[in-house]
């Protein structure tokens, strides 16, 4: 076929997804970062003076500042209590020979689909004040007064990882079914204990799966919103909260700009670490 | 028996207990959701207190839930249709004209789903305040975005398996290629686009994170009025739509499980 026709043709088939992410992405974007360096203006949008109190206050204001310390802590420890129970997960998946083993791998898969939202509620029935936790201990005589489990940074915790680790497991299944069997079956003949087996062939060989899972489960959860809010409410804020609260309540887009460049600066130092510790493994 | 296999054994049980235990909490709370959306009191006991199908009418009666379900099924297959027909064309390019540099071409394509979402939604909220575009049009272009990556992914999946040998016959036969693409390669691809078709409204219907900003006047998502009602009260009515909404969406999820397999599509 023609060279140079090919690659008119190619180029028209990409032309609307190239209109698109100019036009609706990439220079909004572009934009809406910028804005926070610019004034906030209590009248309008913006005022069109550069400065950088913006990013200061995030920095200095020890509001600001312990928003940001809270959320690397939960989404440090909700990517830590994923990897926790998303590898004995991954890891039976790719080893057992049940014949359920495609439903329950669905099983796995389905409850993404559902949406934020609706697994959200899950846990507002479980945990609230009229919830089923509640209840239940109530009605055992265990205790007087319901306990708040909502708005506490656990339940948050809890909630992000039910709702993010199949994230974390799906890089695991596939770093750890991409192995060669034979390498620990090797192991063992020479005389290796199963656990020594899984601690020196299994575990080291899947470190790009347990990367790459950890990176999508911190940025996604650093970057949440919904669910902190409706679990957490006011007293546990996080950073996509907040920006949330100042683009749409306070109408500070510039401050609501900065906080977001810092989530995005804070997701991709994540993700450089994890393709420079990649490289390592490779090497 | 050796002892090691009977170590082997009992770890073997072990994982299983502890995986057992993972799914409990996997399904758990949607399981929750289910049972109590069928409870005949107002509060939400467990187990539930009778059954009943009340909450499902007080549903069908509630007309911002209704509109708010009838305008996401709009929304979704209009973005599903947008990001399917999208995503071929640029699939299709990728995979065939795509050469050394289709690599970087599929990244880029995927970089929607590189963003978080609230982020693509703010600034499209702070573009309208300087561009008059219909508010409609913004809220879908935001769900086509989110959506393309996976149709993306999963029509691109469905066209390497795709001879690229037929298209050439084709084209030394003298079929235009407009007419390869529409006559040789869609059919070929059929389950791959339908399944990508069928996930981009899964997506599109689940979404928040893009109408939480978007969603104007009159154009409020489903997911968007259950945000804005739990966050002051909640009765099993909520339960009973969540219901509805993962028996929607499982069951078009088990054809998309079907067709191509819901963890390619997924990219995982």
């Amino acid at each position: 076929m023609a060279a140079a026709a090919d690659r008119r043709f190619g180029i028209g088939l990409l032309t609307p997804i190239g209109l698109l992410y100019l036009f609706f992405l990439i220079l909004p974007i572009g934009f809406f970062l910028s804005m926070g360096f610019f004034k906030y203006d209590v009248f309008g949008l913006y005022k069109p003076e550069l400065t950088g109190e913006n990013f200061a206050r995030l920095v200095v204001d020890p509001y600001y500042l312990d928003i940001v310390a809270l959320t690397l802590k939960l989404a440090g420890l909700t990517t830590l209590f994923s990897l926790l129970l998303g590898y004995p997960l991954a890891f039976f998946l790719t080893r057992t020979r049940s014949a359920w083993r495609g439903a329950l791998m669905f099983l796995v898969v389905a409850p993404l689909t559902t949406g934020v939202i609706v697994r959200t509620y899950g846990w507002i029935v479980l945990m609230g004040a009229e919830g089923i936790v509640n209840k239940t201990l109530i009605a055992a005589g265990l205790i007087a007064r319901p306990l708040q489990i909502l708005h506490t940074e656990t339940a948050v915790v809890i909630a992000l990882v039910h709702i993010l680790m199949p994230y974390m497991v799906f890089p695991l299944i596939s770093s750890l079914a991409g192995q060669d069997p034979n390498l620990e079956r090797a192991a063992s003949t020479l005389g290796a204990s199963r656990a020594r087996c899984f601690l020196e062939v299994t575990l080291p060989l899947s470190r790009p799966g347990i990367l790459m899972g950890s990176v999508l489960v911190f940025t996604l959860s650093a970057g949440s919103v919904v669910i902190p809010q409706l679990i957490g409410g006011k007293d546990v804020q996080m950073m996509g909260q907040s920006i949330y609260e100042l683009v749409l309540h306070t109408l500070n887009w510039p401050l609501g700009s900065a906080m977001a460049s810092l989530l995005v600066l804070l997701q991709f130092s994540i993700i450089f670490v994890y393709f420079r510790s990649n490289r390592r493994v490779r090497r | 028996m050796s002892a090691a296999d009977k170590a082997g054994r009992r770890g073997w049980f072990g994982l299983r207990l502890s995986v057992f235990l993972i799914y409990v909490f996997l399904m758990g709370p949607i399981a929750i959701i289910v049972l109590s959306s069928f409870n005949a009191t107002t509060s939400m006991a467990f187990p539930p207190q009778g059954f009943s199908l009340r909450w499902y009418g007080e549903f069908f009666r509630s007309d911002s839930f209704v509109d708010a379900f009838l305008f996401s099924m709009k929304l979704g297959l209009c973005a599903a249709i947008g990001a399917t027909a999208i995503g071929f064309l640029a699939a299709y390019a990728i995979v065939r004209f795509g050469g050394r540099a289709r690599e970087a071409a599929q990244s880029a394509a995927l970089l929607p789903a590189m963003i978080p979402h609230i982020l693509i939604s703010m600034s499209l909220l702070l573009a309208l305040n300087f561009v008059p575009v219909p508010d409609f049009t913004v809220l879908l272009a935001g769900h086509v975005l989110i959506c393309l990556p996976f149709t993306i992914a999963g029509i691109t999946a469905s066209l390497d398996g795709v001879d690229a040998q037929l298209e050439a016959a084709a084209w030394t036969l003298g079929a235009s290629r407009a007419r390869i693409l529409g006559e040789i390669v869609l059919p070929l691809v059929a389950p791959g686009v339908l399944s990508a078709l069928i996930f981009a409204f899964i997506v599109s219907f689940g979404d928040i994170y893009i109408a939480l900003f978007l969603a104007g006047p009159g154009m409020t998502t489903l997911p968007m009025e259950i945000f804005s009602y739990v966050q002051w009260e909640s009765t099993p009515v909520i339960a009973a739509i969540s219901t509805l909404q993962i028996l929607l969406i499982v069951g078009l999820g088990l054809i998309v499980e079907r067709l191509v397999g819901l963890r390619r599509i997924m990219r995982f």
